[in-house]
């Protein structure tokens, strides 16, 4: 195992190598291999949790050997941890990649010596790799419309963006814009990074309220519930519209009278951990000879749950339609789309908290024409390719103002 | 200091505690007057700024980076460097939330509790540092690695539950329109300041610092003393990853890894030698709050992220410069000159 520059990927490395040794009695198990950037944010932990606990839920807990692998930040270190999965036999990688070029030889190498890969959230643009992503969705044109539409189409705004240079953060920023422009009365008063973290987004908020404490709405990305902190911090007693992503924290915040009343709107949209799940489940069917995948970019739809549609779970899963968790079960930065009754119906919350298979469940085959192809975006998911002339289409939500 | 002043002063008075104290008080007026006209200069970028609000939301931001850059600067001061401090910080805000669960019931033991644990964990890195004479760049890196996993593997990835509703409110209280954390920050820096310079710890730490063997000759336990330094600057970070966690309502993985290079260039903007034996606590507290104000300038003005880190790199090389012993030397001179002459 190569040990990386970064702080994390050395000892987690260590405890990898640690977890990989001593296992020799599986023959004829399929060997896959979950590949993650880092571990470390609830949305990673989550995301590999829901991969552990499917393959530890019955008939997978019998015919899947799962061998975790941490490669840190750098591309280059996921690059020599593909290149042993390949040597050491894999018949499949589930990977979050770092990057969405820098992989594609080694990817193309284990392709042509049979393995199977499936990226999650992040995507690759290596054709002969399938994507399995929300990205192509539409989170920032439908998000900044629903934004404009709570705003009446004029105010001053925030966007509180991912990491810089990642290209999930530049399409779903360019999506956003593409809306924003179209209406003058909407002005960015300040753009900043706030790296997909609670704390980040609320102190980069804070810094912002400092020099626009007039600022009429939010637009967020992942980490989200730091903003709510941050206008929290500034004024208790006002709050204004936010749009984010899936965090209990902000949906529990959108589904508060008090909350509401102190001029709290918004919706909660964006990247479901769920997607590894479904990347893990279309695998396994394709390995057990169930199907036959054509589309290599196959898109997961879009969560989409405005202030009305918030509904508390009572259990530990999503049942009846509820889509969040009550205050205390789960912390505010727990990314609540983990579950997705119609695909992913084997998961509860032992599955996304510790990686352990819910009690009782047995994998559910996925209905047979559940795939949707995503659309092409060069850069994210192919290459030298057109994007499709209505790329920012709105697909969640209708302009009830005119710009 | 320069021969030339050695021959200006006078034969059997020793001026060089006033010499350096003249030295450290131009540092600290310096920054923090940089500070005010920054502030104020930034009223032409938005006119919200310049005003206690802004002042309010600088302070209350660089508070967490004053605690932790204390304990940073002890061990700065006693020739160390500690890089388990952004993991410390972690460790504070995991236990704060775990430990907690959203209850007020045990607050009053589970934060000394917290703040035992990590001086605890800083004794340990003193240890490798002193006794196993283990450079601590090593020791303090290894220390932060294995903090960090312990946290991760504690947690399973996903920090569970709330800081205690007690310690969230007292982020958001105010006393007499002063927000409650700006007070604390307050009191902080007044126990700091007496802690490094009015006592006899203090001034063991500045004698360890200046010169080991002097120490250890004249009889100071100076193994004890920078064990020592290593606890409180543990202790120091694991108090700002309580008071992050009571901010942000709940804890993440990555809360600390803003803190370590800010907390090691507050403390060299702030006037402190990084190689040990000199500086001061409010040195180091105007160089927190100067990053900060730097840091919500230039959030204000929209630049792009490349150009702000950039700026913000060469803000920090000019105060280097500009704060470098040899100029206060040359303006003390200077004015000595003009006054005499």
């Amino acid at each position: 195992m190569r040990v990386t520059k970064g702080l994390a990927s050395l000892a987690l490395g260590a405890l990898v190598a640690l977890a990989v040794t001593g296992d020799a009695d599986a023959q004829d198990k399929k060997k896959i291999y979950l590949s993650l950037s880092y571990s470390g944010n609830s949305w990673q932990s989550e995301a590999a949790n829901i991969v552990k606990a499917l393959a530890k839920t019955p008939p997978y807990n019998d015919t899947v050997e799962l061998i975790e692998v941490i490669s840190g930040t750098d591309p280059q270190a996921q690059i020599s941890d593909y290149e042993s999965m390949i040597a050491n036999g894999a018949d499949g990688i589930i990977s979050f990649p770092i990057s969405s070029t820098a992989l594609n030889r080694t990817i193309k190498r284990g392709c042509e010596q049979g393995v199977l890969f499936f990226m999650y959230d992040a995507t690759v643009t290596e054709p002969c790799a399938y994507n399995i992503s929300y990205i192509t969705s539409g989170f920032g044109e439908n998000t900044a419309q629903a934004l404009v539409n709570e705003l009446g189409g004029k105010g001053k705004i925030f966007l509180s963006r991912g990491v810089p240079g990642n290209s999930v953060d530049e399409r779903h920023t360019n999506g956003a814009k593409h809306i924003f422009d179209q209406y003058p009365g909407i002005e960015v008063v300040s753009e900043y990074y706030s790296y997909w973290d609670d704390r980040t987004t609320q102190q980069e908020t804070a810094k912002a309220l400092a020099a626009h404490p007039d600022v009429d709405g939010i637009w967020a990305q992942a980490g989200e519930y730091g903003a709510i902190e941050a206008l929290r911090q500034a004024n208790p007693d006002r709050l204004i519209p936010i749009t984010g992503e899936n965090s209990n924290g902000l949906r529990l915040a959108l589904a508060n009278p008090e909350d509401q009343a102190k001029g709290l709107k918004g919706v909660s949209a964006g990247s479901p951990p769920a997607q590894s799940g479904y990347a893990f489940k279309l695998m396994m069917e394709i390995l057990d000879g169930k199907r036959e995948l054509k589309p290599m970019n196959i898109q997961y739809p879009l969560p989409w749950v405005p202030a009305d549609a918030v509904k508390v779970c009572e259990g530990d899963t999503f049942e009846n339609g509820c889509n969040v968790f009550p205050e205390g079960k789960v912390p505010s930065s727990f990314v609540t789309e983990v579950f997705n009754p119609e695909l992913l119906p084997e998961l509860s919350l032992v599955s996304a908290l510790e990686g352990e298979p819910t009690p009782g469940a047995t994998i559910q085959p996925l209905a047979a024409d559940v795939v949707v192809a995503a659309p092409n975006e060069p850069g994210i998911n192919c290459q030298r390719c057109e994007p499709p002339a209505d790329l920012y289409k709105l697909t969640k939500i209708e302009p009830t103002v005119k710009p | 200091m320069s021969l030339e002043q050695d021959m200006d002063t006078s034969a059997g008075v020793d001026t060089r505690a006033a010499s350096r104290f003249g030295s450290e008080a131009i540092t600290i007026a310096v920054i923090f007057g940089l500070t005010i006209v920054l502030i104020l200069g930034s009223r032409f970028i938005s006119p919200a700024f310049g005003g206690w609000g802004q002042t309010e939301t600088i302070l209350f931001l660089s508070s967490f980076l004053v605690f932790c850059s204390f304990g940073q600067g002890l061990v700065i001061l006693v020739r160390g460097l500690d890089l388990s401090i952004a993991s410390m910080i972690t460790l504070g805000g995991v236990l704060t939330t775990t430990w907690l669960a959203g209850s007020n019931e045990g607050l009053w033991y589970v934060v000394p509790a917290i703040l035992v644990v990590s001086a605890a964990i800083g004794s340990i890195s003193g240890f490798g540092v002193t006794m196993l004479r283990i450079p601590p760049f090593i020791m303090t890196l290894a220390m932060g690695i294995i903090i960090y996993s312990l946290c991760l593997g504690y947690t399973q990835g996903t920090p569970r539950g709330y800081p205690a509703p007690a310690l969230a409110d007292l982020m958001r209280a105010h006393f007499l329109g002063v927000p409650a954390p700006v007070i604390l920050l307050l009191v902080f820096v007044a126990i700091a300041v007496v802690l490094q310079s009015w006592t006899v710890l203090g001034r063991r730490l500045y004698a360890v610092g200046n010169n080991p063997i002097a120490a250890h000759v004249s009889g100071l336990s100076t193994n004890k003393l920078t064990i020592g330094a290593y606890a409180i600057s543990a202790m120091c970070a694991g108090f700002t990853g309580i008071a992050l966690a009571a901010y942000a309502n709940g804890a993440t993985l990555r809360m600390g890894d803003d803190y370590l290079l800010p907390s090691i260039a507050a403390v060299v903007v702030g006037g402190s030698s990084i190689l040990g034996g000199k500086g001061n606590f409010l040195g180091t507290v105007g160089g927190a709050i100067l990053l900060t104000t730097l840091g919500t300038i230039l959030a204000a003005l929209g630049i792009e992220q490349g150009w702000k880190t950039i700026i913000e790199g060469a803000v920090i090389l000019v105060a280097l410069i500009i704060l470098r012993e040899s100029v206060y030397e040359a303006i003390r001179v200077w004015m000595g000159r003009s006054s005499t002459g």
